[in-house]
């Protein structure tokens, strides 16, 4: 009884994982196939001619890709490690202690993702070309944290509701330090939230057009830039092949972080109070 | 990761430091009437940051690989091509930095530009202007047509220089379609007789938008009646008559004209999917180069209209806050040069039309020309120019999309 039972839930996994993933890899598959296709017209099923052609271009100094590949992996790496410096002490503040306006200061966290970008970016653009920031990579990742940081701050404040702290009291009694408590204690224990909120930075950076054409001035070319040009104007064969780029950090880092993002990690343990 | 970070700082750190290293020409009316030796001079070493519509391969490689190549090895002038989806994101940068009190060292300092973004900077000042004499080929534009000394209406003062012409012409696939409709007339007509085969991009998209405006012509019964400032009882009149050709011919568009293409690179998915027969495009060499790049089947067509197609002039111009204003005027001359015009017209460049008089180029360069042989699929442009009408000006031309708006497309 119960290992039929387990059959039926083991296989309903199976399913599960085999419907995410066609979900997720099937709409690639005419990207890919377009990035190698010539023309690609209804109602052929495949293309009848195949090219280089837009790997050429994709790959070429006039086209930049791969500069901007580089760039745009250290800008949205930046914007994480920021991310988390911000975002962890934060979230331990608002997911442990009643304090006055706390109601506030949730609301003013959470107003990124509820109010459009485009309707701050160009006060943030003048208050940024008063302190000199406009056209730079560091104003560029500074701007990046507006929409990183909610997710960071919610995902750890999830984490601390759920965190009892006298852990920490028990190693200092037992004469840890401040640091090895944070070090041995502490960060093992929301250290898969740091690393969900971290992933979820890092591609809510990775996909940022309008703040980086803004505050970057067009000097800081993002893979997105240069992305949008060819999806806007319908060409497909490009769009594809730099899609194929552009999505390859974002699978490495989701496989390098996967067996922490399971149902079994405490970071899915709900998003407390907040 | 480290590596990533400390690399990330040196770019930013370099990016911050480039742009005190060269000479500031920010300063563009100590240029104006310069000799020309002296501006090169200043501009040596510089760079020059051109933002442009980035869609086409085939333009980013004539800017950035033909353009870049002629500045960097006759002037050692950087040029940095900036890819816009939408030129308006390249006004909205100069915009924000005049808000901002950037007076001197803006970002931008040169945007491929015409109609209504052009409006935009001359009249909100963003604009410099006055240096066109100073170019040495300039001699080689004819600012006597009125339809280069106006874009879109609104006149020029010397506050850009054109780049190319465009006239609005149809394209069709020979396989599919025999006899497509040749006037507006026609096409009225033949919507009806053919449901589902033909719509049009939603205004304000700058093509869905000049189609509109064929249809008001034809309601007006002929452009010439509509040039001059804008003036209210004619464009209600006239109005009323669009929009009720426009809401007739409505159930018989794609998808019984419940929705609307946004984009002309939607409409032109659809034409290349067959879901559409006729597609059309402001730029008529954009067949030629759909084809060669497989967007279009090779079968496809472009013509003209027998009652006439809108024809315009693009342009480049320089922001007033550009740092680079020496740079900027060297690229101008590069691309008024016959050479690089030339160049810009070959169809498997770009295969658009030129805009200066190819008359007084060199012999040399009216030798290019004379051999080009224009694609085969693109419309003969010489027998579409036979047929051009005169663009609107500019507050016909919004009232004319936000009548389509409240009317049309509600």
């Amino acid at each position: 009884m119960s290992t039929r039972k387990s059959l039926i839930t083991s296989n309903l996994r199976v399913l599960t994982g085999l419907v995410l993933i066609t979900w997720l890899i099937l709409p690639l598959i005419p990207l890919a196939i377009w990035s190698f296709a010539r023309g690609w017209f209804f109602p052929d099923l495949l293309p009848k001619t195949w090219s280089l052609n837009a790997w050429n271009y994709a790959l070429s100094d006039t086209a930049g890709v791969l500069d901007s590949l580089w760039l745009t992996i250290g800008i949205s790496l930046a914007a994480t490690v920021l991310s988390i410096l911000v975002g962890v002490p934060a979230g331990r503040a608002l997911g442990m202690y009643k304090f006055k306006g706390k109601e506030i200061v949730e609301l003013m966290i959470l107003a990124p993702t509820i109010v459009p970008g485009i309707a701050v970016v160009l006060g943030i653009h003048s208050v940024f070309i008063f302190v000199g920031l406009n056209n730079t990579v560091p104003g560029v990742i500074l701007v990046h944290l507006v929409p990183t940081l909610p997710y960071m701050v919610l995902v750890m404040s999830g984490i601390f509701a759920n965190y009892d702290a006298s852990f920490e009291a028990q190693a200092r009694s037992l004469g840890a330090s401040a640091l090895k408590t944070f070090w041995y204690v502490t960060l093992p224990a929301i250290m898969p939230g740091i690393i969900v909120g971290g992933l979820f930075a890092f591609l809510v950076s990775w996909s940022q057009y309008i703040l980086t054409l803004l505050i970057g001035g067009g000097r800081v070319v993002t893979l997105p830039l240069l992305l949008f040009n060819f999806a806007t104007s319908g060409r497909n064969d490009i769009t594809g092949a730099i899609g194929m780029i552009y999505i390859l950090p974002g699978i490495i880092i989701l496989l390098l972080t996967a067996r922490h993002l399971s149902g079994r990690s405490g970071a899915v343990g709900g998003f407390g109070q907040i | 990761m480290r590596h990533l970070l400390i690399t990330t700082l040196m770019a930013s750190t370099f990016a911050m430091s480039s742009h005190a290293a060269f000479a500031d020409t920010a300063d563009g009316d100590s240029l104006i009437g310069k000799p020309w030796e002296e501006i090169t001079a200043a501009a040596k070493g510089g760079e020059v940051n051109w933002f442009l519509w980035g869609g086409s391969d085939s333009i980013n490689q004539y800017v950035s690989e033909y353009i870049g190549g002629i500045l960097k090895d006759k002037y050692d002038i950087t040029l940095n091509r900036v890819g816009l989806s939408d030129t308006v994101e390249g006004v909205n940068i100069v915009l924000g930095e005049k808000e901002a009190g950037v007076t001197d060292k803006g970002s931008v300092d040169m945007i491929w530009i015409n109609g209504e973004n052009f409006r935009t900077m001359k009249q909100g000042g963003l604009a410099f202007c006055g240096y066109t004499e100073t170019l040495p080929n300039n001699a080689l534009v004819n600012w006597d047509n009125p339809a280069i000394a106006n874009d879109f209406g609104v006149p020029v003062d010397g506050c850009e220089v054109p780049w190319s012409k465009a006239q609005f012409a149809f394209a069709y696939d020979t396989a599919r379609t025999e006899n497509p409709p040749r006037s507006i007339a026609e096409l009225i007509e033949w919507v009806k007789a053919n449901p589902g085969q033909f719509t049009y991009p939603a205004p304000p998209d700058f093509n869905g938008s000049v189609f509109v405006r064929h249809v008001f012509y034809h309601a007006a019964g002929g452009a010439e009646n509509l040039l001059g400032p804008f003036d209210q009882a004619k464009y209600d009149e006239v109005s009323a008559k669009t929009w009720q050709i426009l809401n007739d011919m409505e159930p018989y568009l794609w998808r019984e004209g419940k929705t609307y293409p946004a984009s002309i690179a939607a409409l032109e998915q659809l034409y290349a999917n067959s879901e559409v027969d006729l597609t059309f495009n402001y730029e008529p060499a954009g067949v030629g180069l759909n084809i060669e790049n497989g967007t279009f089947p090779p079968t496809t067509q472009g013509y003209g209209l027998t009652d006439g197609t809108i024809g315009n002039t693009n342009y480049t111009i320089i922001p007033f806050n550009s740092p680079n204003k020496a740079a900027a005027l060297v690229l101008q001359n590069v691309l008024l040069s016959g050479e690089a015009q030339a160049q810009k017209a070959l169809p498997d460049v770009w295969g658009t039309q030129p805009a200066i008089e190819v008359d007084r180029t060199s012999d040399d360069v009216q030798a290019v020309f004379a051999s080009i042989k224009k694609h085969p699929a693109v419309v003969d442009p010489k027998e579409l120019a036979k047929n051009s009408l005169p663009e609107l000006q500019a507050s016909w031309i919004s009232a004319i999309e936000k009548g389509w708006l409240d009317n049309v497309g509600k």
